[in-house]
């Protein structure tokens, strides 16, 4: 009974956010932006690529979602001060984490789904594959949600705030094997690249679709660094928006 | 069922800094709010209201000391605090993208309100501050008192038995200000027990059955306004400007104190005659009005609420 009570209010939350979130159709088409420009130099530079950057593209898509809930949870907090309207209501902290970030989620998901349709049409794959993938994802956007959702409590000052929203998204997004496959990393360093939640996220929806071989134990590594890393960070985030929901 | 709405003892709040000194934001603040009625916490800036506010409000702990609201404690039972207080806090704004009623509705929904309940209301909130004509209407597009009034009604909606206010006109322009004041008269009409915060003079008296005069994290008075203003020793206030030259005979008619070459004495009727005759024989203008809530905030802090 706690337990329902403590996650009560969420979808309503989440109903809100979506809200807004439509209200800015500019923001949702823009969202591509990245993923489109990196699309398209893989298409003229090395279209043999272009599986691999679609599949990366969509774990990207659903990474960036992390951004978008960290100005939009640092928002509210620093200039709307409205969280304090809410942690100061029946609304739980951690059903308004979870409002927030699913609310948001799907408010970009044509974005997400535009690239899904684009890599079925290019990527053709089983049903397991397609499940695989979208387990994946899920597991993508837990992470960067609640990592962002943790970060955007820490700032008293939006600008302090955008520089690590990029620095995300980039050093984790775009430096990594994520648009291009694993084996143009350097050797010494593959496992680093199957344990980040982008990279191994790319990598195991490669090896989902069948474009990239991958030993039995590194798919093990891959997903178990994926699965441990959205569960503990979920897990700490709604301890930690209780935490930062009233100040010690 | 519990007398108080709110009931704080000893109430102690130090920020740690890190690297530099610890800061004692509130040094043991008691006060108690009875049910329906509207109190404010008057002070400067930084005197410790917006600390207390949130502590009361569930949002901050305490370091020492206790606060009830209705009879639970908020540091020990914040579940059980929470459904029966609502806040605004400082300088808070509506979603920009949500209209009122859709901010309205979607808060009560969030609380758990039903749907139905939640819709009636929200129509019902609206009309209360009047904003049923801009109710569909994007806050992100109305003035800064039509958005305050929107927070305003987004916790009247809630129908929570005690509401914290913190600074509500902060930043408003003064017929803007008059609009909240308006609805925050509502608001107690309604029978809403309210705890407000504010640095300005004439909104404590205009919205406040009694205040809290709060200085560097202490309560220095409390009282009705008129109880407030009857410490400072007279109901009269004489200002006779450049009269610094004459300042110790002035003293002799009743309290004075000098500002910007003015001098203020805070004395009874009787002796207003004798205080204008004085300063016209020496040539100087004296200006005569009733003593106001100012005049008692001088007293009892020592200087003035403008003064950082």
């Amino acid at each position: 009974m706690a337990f329902v009570r403590r996650w009560k209010g969420t979808g309503v939350f989440l109903g809100t956010e979506l809200r807004m979130t439509l209200h800015d159709p500019l923001a949702i088409a823009s969202s591509a932006l990245v993923e489109g420009i990196l699309l398209v130099f893989v298409w003229v530079l090395a279209r043999d690529l272009l599986p691999f950057a679609l599949l990366g593209s969509l774990v990207y898509s659903l990474f960036l979602i992390g951004q978008y809930v960290l100005s939009e949870a640092a928002y509210i907090r620093i200039d709307h001060r409205l969280n304090e309207m809410y942690h100061a209501s029946p609304l739980s902290p951690e059903a308004y984490f979870l409002g927030m970030a699913s609310g948001i989620g799907i408010g970009y998901v044509p974005t997400t789904l535009a690239l899904f349709v684009l890599a079925l049409v290019v990527v053709p794959m089983t049903a397991a594959g397609f499940v695989a993938i979208l387990g994946v994802l899920l597991a993508v956007w837990t992470i960067s949600a609640s990592i962002a959702y943790t970060i955007s409590t820490l700032f008293k000052d939006m600008k302090a705030i955008w520089p690590w929203a990029s620095l995300i998204a980039n050093v984790l997004g775009v430096v990594p094997p994520v648009f291009y496959p694993l084996d143009r990393w350097p050797v010494e360093w593959r496992s680093l690249a199957l344990v980040l939640p982008t990279s191994g996220g790319a990598a195991l929806a490669e090896a989902a679709a069948g474009i990239l071989p991958l030993a039995q134990d590194e798919v093990v590594l891959a997903a178990t660094a994926l699965g441990l890393e959205a569960l503990v960070a979920f897990a700490f985030t709604v301890w930690w928006s209780h935490r930062s929901a009233r100040e010690a | 069922m519990a007398e108080d709405a709110l009931r704080a003892r000893d109430v102690r709040k130090t920020y740690r800094t890190r690297g530099g000194p610890a800061v004692e934001a509130l040094r043991g603040v008691s006060l108690s709010i009875r049910r329906g009625e509207r109190v404010a916490l008057l002070g400067r800036n930084g005197a410790g209201k917006t600390t207390f506010l949130r502590i009361a409000s569930t949002l901050l702990l305490p370091t020492a000391g206790t606060v009830e609201v209705l009879g639970h404690d908020v540091a020990a039972e914040p579940d059980a605090v929470r459904p029966l207080i609502g806040v605004v806090p400082q300088e808070g704004k509506p979603f920009f993208h949500l209209t009122p009623r859709e901010q309205v509705y979607a808060y009560l929904r969030a609380r758990g309100v039903p749907r139905e309940e939640a819709h009636r209301k929200t129509e019902w909130a609206l009309g209360r501050v009047g904003l049923e004509d801009v109710a569909d209407r994007l806050a992100i597009t109305l003035s800064g008192g039509q958005k305050q009034r929107t927070m305003v009604a987004t916790i009247l909606a809630t129908e929570a038995p005690l509401l914290f206010l913190d600074e509500p006109t902060i930043g408003l322009d003064p017929f803007a200000r008059r609009a909240v004041w308006e609805t925050l008269r509502q608001l107690a009409r309604a029978g809403s027990t309210i705890l407000l915060t504010t640095h300005y003079l004439d909104e404590a008296e205009a919205l406040s059955d009694r205040l809290y005069i709060v200085e560097e994290g202490r309560v220095l008075a409390e009282g009705t306004a008129d109880s407030l203003k009857r410490q400072v020793g007279g109901t009269i206030r004489v200002s006779v400007k450049d009269g610094a030259g004459i300042a110790d005979r002035l003293g002799t008619y009743g309290s004075t104190v000098t500002e910007d070459g003015t001098v203020h004495v805070v004395t009874g009727e009787e002796k207003v005659g004798e205080i204008v005759d004085l300063a016209m024989k020496r040539g100087l203008s004296a200006t005569v009005g009733p003593v106001t809530l100012e005049e008692a905030f001088l007293r009892v802090v020592g200087r003035s609420i403008d003064e950082d």
